[in-house]
């Protein structure tokens, strides 16, 4: 259906509206247990329409691209008992330029995705024989449209490729899984660098090493700061700001981290995971400066949060979601970082993450991958181990950054983004 | 839909196919705060098809349900791309069924307005109940699904999944201490399940209030109890998903270590997984390949007896069918899943528990947990310490941890007073298909030496 038919279906009623068409195609091969498993081809239409009329909200959505009626008359009969509208649809705005099409992916078939999870596979295998291993290759090609009745009309087409390798280990009642993956809007993604990833951190668990409860110096791999950016994202959202629920909510231009660390969200990289030109609101996204030298620069609004808080929308969508989360590069090497380090822990993968109280930032998570750092190197895997602490102070204790960044993103991130490996001053761990 | 669904797969050129439609019709109400944040409906239909070749799947899913006939064909081209090796797919009875949904009262006949004023409600009591109340979140959710079966083995089944949900949250505030408290309601039989939740809306601002001022428990090691919503965590994070034998069934490690007959926990420790349980989140008459779910004794006097199996996994294990091959919908393959799993009663009532500890902590409620295999972590809303064979003081951020193996044999004391989750939103997730309805329950049990995380 077009959107133009809808909008001007939900306009004989509503005094606004925008619809959001997505439409995906995806296609899938999966290895499991040094296998090729399954592969799938996927085709997903959905369409999410929001109305105002009598200055409350309605939202409806289908699947079915010949139910306007349906989704109109849903959307319409919502917005009779909706929240009230504290904003209007954007009029149509200028968008930045953005690469998130990558027509060498539009050739990739599955026998040739096949055998990039074959190859990432064989990689492993060749490292330990006795990794059961897996992996994923992943295409993606979507297309977003958004119009809304104050005209604007925007339609991108993405692309996307992901990519993911490991395997699980298994000697006695120890169990070890390690998946790496990485997900980009173009082709050119290293399968041999995903691999090599992958068996580096089942190399560094090759031993395992006993720790005592104690404080210590951790350093966070860039997929292992989730621990502490999953309660800064929410303290930085909008609505938790509005609803006073966040620790932030009056720390603008305040030190709320160590002056070394700086971090924006860029959704104008280049092929970047999260990449994009408008959001779900018809927003055009921009570079939003988070953390500025440890000084609070911004939260995270969608029109309505910004509309009840009287700030300016930036563009996240409805969910406030962050994009490319980049944070700038320090002085340290990632060697130093270990080096300098007496005893401590490098952490990568958790389990219990979100669990607890995240906005408050206090965390008690158990470590699934993490190893223990002696005498300026690194010595094993250490288990049943809990790292507990509370993320707004470990933001403030940040001892180093390093000049090293690597991309988080994929089939087993949590968040996106361009990331350093960075070193706090102490954390409790707690040991069995 | 019937001959629609046949004509579909007839003439496929693998071993073996099936189609599975759906058609969901949703409503939510959302507050958080005074407002009313988010209110609507929506409507999904789409389908999946699977091909088995040679050992090999091929799957695809869709929302054009326009033409059927080009996505068995999708399937089963991409089967043939995939297999190469051995089928292990175990036999089942052929079944033609239709489950209708048996409401008492039926959600789709309620106005919007009506649920949105019973939220209202339910939000006011929870912002009104203190000075110190932050915030709320009232969360109203239904759904009614219909599912269609079809299999190339002549298996057709008809099913309607109904599901009503409420979760009501507060958010307390005092200076830089931000506390939660939680209630959640619901179920299968109708909208009846989420009215008259007055009460439980007051005692989620409760404890939100009262934990204002508990303080975080000690980290270390300690004798905890559980109460019954913390084992029906335990048994499903720490053991059910080691039963799940998709991790098992292509790994001989796993399979040693998870050898039938080996001893887990204490005689007198069993562990059931139940999909024909009446009234569970996780009960259905079929799985979603059409078999029969059935009581499955996972540990019986704390010995492994069995495990949870789809087609394919019994038939590579060549154990029994168990009907645990579960999607959460038309997007995903089914996976091996639990359905409703327990610890079954004991003989020891609490206060016995409770006489011989002298430091301890007992654990209320859960907030989530998650398992690496052998690795498990699960937190509990709140917790109280226990002193001198006592429960004491409200303690806040209870997370507990520990392995699977080790921890079940420290069980040493298993009540007798089993009880349900109460049916709420949320479930279990696997393989991206989250949130899948489960049932969790227990007993209140006793476990020795388990390490409870925090500052020293």
């Amino acid at each position: 259906m077009s959107m133009e038919k809808i909008i001007s279906k939900a306009m004989e009623k509503a005094q606004s509206a925008q619809a959001v068409m997505l439409s995906t195609e995806t296609s899938t091969v999966d290895f499991q247990f040094d296998r090729l498993k399954a592969a799938e081809s996927s085709q997903r239409t959905q369409i999410d329409l929001k109305v105002i009329v009598d200055g409350k909200v309605g939202t409806s959505s289908t699947t079915d691209p010949l139910d306007v009626e349906g989704v109109v008359s849903r959307a319409l009969e919502a917005a009779q008992f909706g929240s009230p509208a504290n904003f209007d649809f954007p009029e149509p705005q200028s968008l930045e330029q953005v690469q998130i099409f990558d027509p060498a992916l539009l050739t990739l078939e599955k026998p040739e995705m096949i055998s990039m999870g074959q190859q990432m596979m064989d990689m492993v295998k060749s490292y330990n024989p006795e990794i059961l291993s897996g992996a994923l290759v992943q295409k993606i090609i979507y297309k977003v449209d958004y119009a809304n009745s104050k005209g604007a009309n925007y339609s991108a087409e993405h692309t996307a490729f992901n990519l993911g390798a490991g395997g699980e280990l298994v000697r006695g009642t120890d169990i070890l899984y390690v998946n790496k993956g990485l997900g980009q809007k173009q082709r050119k993604v290293d399968t041999e660098e995903i691999a090599a990833q992958a068996i580096e951190y089942f190399r560094m668990a090759e031993t395992i090493v006993p720790i005592e409860s104690a404080e210590y110096p951790v350093i966070f791999t860039p997929s292992g700061l989730i621990a502490l950016l999953l309660s800064l994202g929410l303290a930085i959202d909008g609505k938790n700001v509005l609803l006073g629920a966040s620790p932030l909510r009056d720390k603008i231009g305040q030190q709320v981290a160590a002056p070394c660390l700086t971090m924006v969200d860029d959704p104008t990289i280049a092929f970047g995971p999260s990449t994009s030109a408008f959001d779900n609101e018809g927003m055009a996204r921009k570079v939003t400066p988070l953390i500025e030298k440890g000084v609070l620069r911004n939260f995270i609004y969608d029109l309505d949060t910004a509309g009840r808080a009287g700030a300016q929308p930036t563009g996240h969508g409805t969910n406030r979601q962050l994009t490319n989360l980049v944070i700038n590069p320090g002085e340290s090497s990632f060697d130093d970082m270990i080096k300098g380090i007496e005893k401590g822990l490098l952490v990568h993968e958790f389990l219990g993450l979100g669990q607890g109280n995240p906005i408050n930032g206090e965390f008690s998570l158990n470590l699934f991958l993490g190893y223990k750092i002696e005498k300026g190197k690194l010595a094993g895997r250490v288990k049943n181990v809990m790292l507990s602490g509370n993320a707004f102070t470990a933001l403030k204790d940040i001892q180093a950054i390093s000049r090293e960044r690597e991309w988080v993103s994929g089939p087993f991130e949590y968040i996106n983004g361009l990331i350093p490996y960075i070193q706090v001053g102490k954390l409790s761990v707690t040991a069995k | 839909m019937r001959e629609q669904l046949f004509e579909a797969i007839k003439g496929h050129d693998v071993e073996y196919v099936d189609i599975r439609l759906e058609d969901l019709v949703n409503t939510w109400v959302i507050f958080r705060g005074s407002d009313l944040d988010s209110i609507g409906s929506s409507r999904t239909r789409g389908g999946i098809v699977r091909a088995l070749y040679k050992g090999g799947w091929g799957y695809a899913t869709f929302n054009d349900l326009s033409d059927l006939k080009k996505q068995v064909k999708e399937a089963c081209l991409t089967a043939k791309l995939v297999g190469s090796g051995t089928t292990y797919f175990a036999p089942t009875e052929v079944v033609v069924d239709s489950i209708k949904a048996e409401l008492i009262k039926d959600f789709r006949q309620v106005p919007l307005a009506d649920k949105k004023a019973l939220m209202e409600a339910y939000n006011k009591i929870v912002l009104m109940y203190h000075e110190k109340i932050q915030t709320s979140i009232v969360r109203y959710a239904d759904s009614f699904k219909s599912i269609w079966l079809a299999s190339s083995e002549g298996t057709y089944i008809e099913e309607e999944v109904p599901d009503v949900n409420i979760y009501v949250g507060a958010t307390a505030r005092d200076g830089d201490v931000v506390q939660k408290g939680f209630e959640a309601g619901g179920g299968a039989d109708g909208y009846q399940s989420v009215e008259g939740f007055h009460e439980q809306a007051a005692t989620a601002a409760q404890k939100a209030v009262e934990l204002l001022s508990a303080p975080p428990v000690k980290g270390g090691k300690y004798t905890v109890i559980t109460d019954q919503i913390m084992t029906g965590v335990f048994t499903h994070e720490a053991f059910g998903h080691l039963s799940e034998s998709d991790f098992v069934y292509e790994n001989p490690q796993m399979q040693e270590l998870m050898q039938l007959g080996k001893r887990f926990g204490v005689q007198g420790l069993n562990i059931i997984d139940d999909g024909s349980h009446p009234g569970g989140l996780g009960s259905h008459r079929y799985d979603s390949e059409g078999v029969r779910m059935r009581k499955n004794y996972l540990v019986k006097d704390g010995i492994l007896v069995g495990r949870l199996h789809s087609r394919e996994t019994a038939a590579k294990m060549g154990e029994p069918l168990t009907g645990n091959a579960r999607a959460l919908h038309f997007h995903h393959p089914p996976i091996v899943r639990m359905t409703n799993t327990y610890i079954d009663n004991g003989s020891v009532p609490l206060h016995e528990m409770l006489k011989d500890i002298d430091l301890g902590v007992y654990a209320v409620k859960m907030i989530g947990g998650q398992t690496a295999m052998e690795m498990f972590t699960f937190s509990a809303a709140y917790g109280y310490m226990i002193r001198n064979g006592q429960i004491a003081e409200l303690v806040r951020d209870v997370t507990l941890t520990g392995n699977v193996f080790e921890t079940l044999h420290n069980i040493d004391a298993i009540g007798n007073d089993l009880q349900w989750e109460p049916n709420g939103p949320g479930g279990c997730g696997k393989g991206g298909q989250h949130p899948l309805r489960v049932g969790l329950g227990g007993p209140h049990m006793r476990i020795q030496n388990c390490v409870v995380g925090g500052q020293q």
